[in-house]
């Protein structure tokens, strides 16, 4: 057993959390949310050259063949910055289910997503349907030379950026197709989350594609579908960790700084206790985001999935506690929008809810 | 003993129900019951039309005002209020200011601004934290120096609540900064807004929102008629201020009514098919909550009667501020946890009186995490629960 990381990852993340360092500070964060974009060109090239995006994918797309500990260390520096990028709608999700489907562009489409040009997204949800990836409503109807799609997709991580969107509908069973977002009858209502990152929803109304936008077999995606949402799934885990050291770092100078009463507010007891009781979750989520990490490749599903579940759930309890805690802790400055606080409570709650929340991995758990 | 209403209280109950059906404007239900911003003009038209009917001090004795309603009746008043989607009068000047300027000020004060609170004229704002000066308020730090008939006021407050609509101010100022201790020396002074030197910059609130601001005091010139009873006196009348505060301070009403919107919301999403109220985790967490609220609309009823025999209302209002916002921040979590993934989009001003924008996912679901991240202020704010907890400690355990 062992809890490191290789040499090639240390200076992965040393390269990413200098750049960003250098270039992307909370200031940096809160002009790019007042454009109204979570999207930053430059920054996104700027990530593709320290070669985040192509570390994890295959060799033969012009990746390095890394697998999803990578993607853990860069989400995690991702999550530290508050960056909005898409980082995980493309290069988790979409380069998942490309690679999984295979087909003739799919090589092409990975050597896209590992340079950065062109942008994917990944919509299973449905409105009104609670955190099943599976639940479909959406219909894939057989037409003389393609396909007819009608329905409707929740909160597409990644929807606002992405110019091909992969989606599930039936197709007499879960499948998968592949629609340019510009596509006549498609309507992707673009916003972004509480901490900034961009989703949308896309409606469609008998779009009209061609046989080549199925991906993979018709009918056999489910396997896939899941799959995708636990690399999904284990890369916002290790998102959080990032926030929450962050939130930690933070806590713990606010309680030392802050005095109240003629001393430090954490010289007080009633604090102190609460704090060592973050630090204690802290550990215990950090333990279950690197199990994540690991068991995200398992190609075995129910051992996966249980793992999976089990991080989602333990990591989201806790990054509700320190939510609330951390801002309790802080007062009324941690309710504020130009404190940084607020911003990374933000990015934990999109983060349990997004992939399944805690409710929905907690009863995965128990069933599997 | 009888735990139901009586037929005189369910009588009053049902002239209340009468008065808001005919006398509440719509646009102030549909801003109210979308759970968005009211704008000034609708706080101070419903606080006129309560005025109107002599309702918006029920608390203030009868002869400046009050009703004589007890505080049953105020409760029943209250929960009506929540359940017919009628916004309820802001604190600051009816259940704040009011009680001190009728127990400490003097009959040129009271004369001169209790019928604009009972009207809801004039728009009073609170001015007691400060950047350095919370849980521990009375290290406080803006100051009044007396120069002739006039203080001169400069220093800053903070957390002012719709400070950016506020007329006048009422605040605590430090008369004498070389007082034995932090409490001595603290004055209780009524600060025009609108006089040259005084400035309200917002603060934005991490779930989008406009409430809270920072007032900045740059030699402002205060007459010294302004000043509530005597100088250096301020902190006994904030004290006073305080605990008096205990009628409505659980916030039974509201939590109630957030009650029903959570069931409603639950009723419309789905899980596994079925509607997610009838999913038996979730009712758990449901029932759980509605428990605690059921148990604390018995103990707030029943220690506002006991205070009013003669109790000590000392640890009251702390005990139930503790448990009131408790209660109150589970249900807007549990409301966030039923909203789903329509939780995230952020849509800060959906519901807001003029707000016409497209939204993503239904009205309740937009508005549910930015309330749930609004409602972490109230286990912060009028002493925090920490504060609150210390508070009931010294009174009941002696340390």
């Amino acid at each position: 057993m062992n809890f490191d990381y290789s040499e090639e990852q240390k200076m992965l993340v040393q390269s990413l959390e200098r750049t960003l360092a250098k270039t992307y500070d909370f200031e940096t964060y809160r002009s790019q949310l007042a454009t109204k974009s979570s999207h930053d060109p430059a920054l996104w090239n700027s990530l593709a050259e320290l070669g985040i995006m192509a570390m994890s994918l295959p060799e033969a797309a012009g990746g390095f063949d890394g697998n999803h500990t990578d993607i853990a260390l860069i989400s995690a520096e991702l999550g530290r910055r508050l960056v909005p990028e898409p980082f995980v709608s493309n290069v988790v999700l979409s380069a998942f289910v490309l690679n999984a489907c295979g087909g003739d562009s799919a090589a092409e489409q990975l050597g896209e997503i590992a340079t950065g040009e062109r942008k994917f997204a990944v919509g299973f949800y449905e409105p009104g349907e609670r955190h099943n990836p599976l639940a479909l409503s959406t219909k894939a109807e057989k037409t003389a030379d393609g396909w007819s799609i009608t329905g409707h997709k929740a909160v597409v991580l990644g929807g606002d950026t992405a110019s091909e969107l992969i989606i599930s509908a039936d197709a007499g069973g879960a499948s998968l197709f592949m629609i340019p977002a510009d596509s006549d009858g498609l309507t992707v209502r673009k916003y972004q989350l509480l901490d900034g990152r961009g989703a949308a929803d896309l409606i469609f109304d008998n779009v009209s594609v061609g046989a080549d936008a199925l991906l993979g077999q018709a009918g056999q995606a489910e396997a896939i579908i899941l799959d995708a949402v636990d690399r999904g799934a284990a890369a916002l885990v290790a998102d959080s960790l990032g926030a929450i050291e962050e939130i930690i770092d933070m806590t713990k100078e606010y309680l030392r700084t802050r005095t109240q009463f003629g001393r430090p507010i954490g010289s007080f007891q009633v604090l102190a206790h609460r704090m060592v009781d973050l630090l204690v979750d802290y550990e215990q989520a950090k333990s279950m985001s690197m199990e994540a990490s690991v068991e995200a490749d398992n190609e075995d599903a129910a051992t996966r999935q249980k793992a999976i579940s089990a991080c989602k759930a333990k990591v989201g309890a806790v990054s509700r506690k320190f939510g609330k805690e951390s801002i309790q802790m802080h007062g009324g400055i941690g309710m504020t929008d130009e404190y940084a606080l607020g911003a990374y409570v933000k990015r934990l709650l999109v983060n349990e809810t997004m992939f399944g929340d805690t409710d929905y991995h907690l009863e995965r758990y128990s069933s599997l | 003993m009888e735990l139901s209403l009586t037929a005189e209280q369910t009588a009053f109950r049902d002239e209340v129900h009468a008065f808001l059906k005919e006398s509440l404007p719509e646009d102030i239900k549909h801003t109210q019951t979308s759970g968005g911003h009211l704008s000034k003009e609708q706080h101070q038209r419903w606080h006129k039309i309560l005025g109107d009917k002599g309702w918006s001090t029920p608390l203030w004795p009868l002869e400046h005002g009050g009703t004589g309603w007890s505080p049953v009746e105020y409760a029943v008043f209250d929960e009506e209020c929540y359940r017919m989607g009628a916004p309820r009068v802001l604190p600051f000047s009816v259940s704040m200011l009011g009680p001190v300027l009728i127990n400490f000020g003097n009959d040129e004060q009271r004369k001169r601004f209790l019928p604009g609170i009972r009207s809801g004229e004039d728009w009073w704002a609170q001015g007691f934290s400060e950047p350095g000066a919370g849980s521990d308020l009375a290290s406080l730090k803006t100051s009044a120096v007396r120069d002739g008939d006039h203080y001169v006021v400069n220093g800053q407050k903070t957390w002012t609540t719709l400070g950016q609509h506020g007329d006048w101010i009422f605040c605590l100022v430090r008369t004498d900064a070389s007082a034995a201790k932090p409490q001595i020396g603290i004055s209780f002074i009524l600060i025009d807004m609108r006089d040259p030197g005084v400035e309200v910059r917002p603060i934005i609130t991490l779930d989008g929102s406009h409430e809270v601001n920072e007032v900045w005091f740059t030699d402002v010139r205060v007459p010294a008629e302004n000043l509530v009873g005597q100088e250096n006196m301020g902190w006994t009348y904030a004290k006073f201020l305080l605990q008096n505060e205990r009628i409505g301070i659980a916030g039974i009403g509201q939590s109630k009514e957030q009650l029903v919107s959570l069931r409603r919301l639950a009723s419309a999403e789905k899980k596994n098919g079925k509607p997610l109220i009838e999913d038996p985790s979730f009712r758990a967490k449901l029932s759980e909550v509605e428990i605690e609220l059921r148990a604390l609309d018995l103990t707030n009823k029943r220690m506002l009667v006991e205070t009013e025999r003669g109790m000590d209302p000392g640890p009251v209002s702390s005990m139930l501020k503790i448990r009131g916002s408790e209660v109150a921040q589970r249900l807007f979590e549990l409301k966030m946890d039923a909203a789903g993934l329509y939780a995230l989009p952020f849509q800060p001003e959906a519901g807001d009186a003029g707000w016409n924008d497209q939204l993503a996912g239904t009205l309740a679901q937009a508005r549910s995490a930015p309330h749930y991240l609004n409602t972490r202020k109230i286990s912060i704010f009028g002493g925090s629960n920490e504060i609150q907890r210390s508070i009931v400690s010294k009174m009941m355990l002696g340390f």
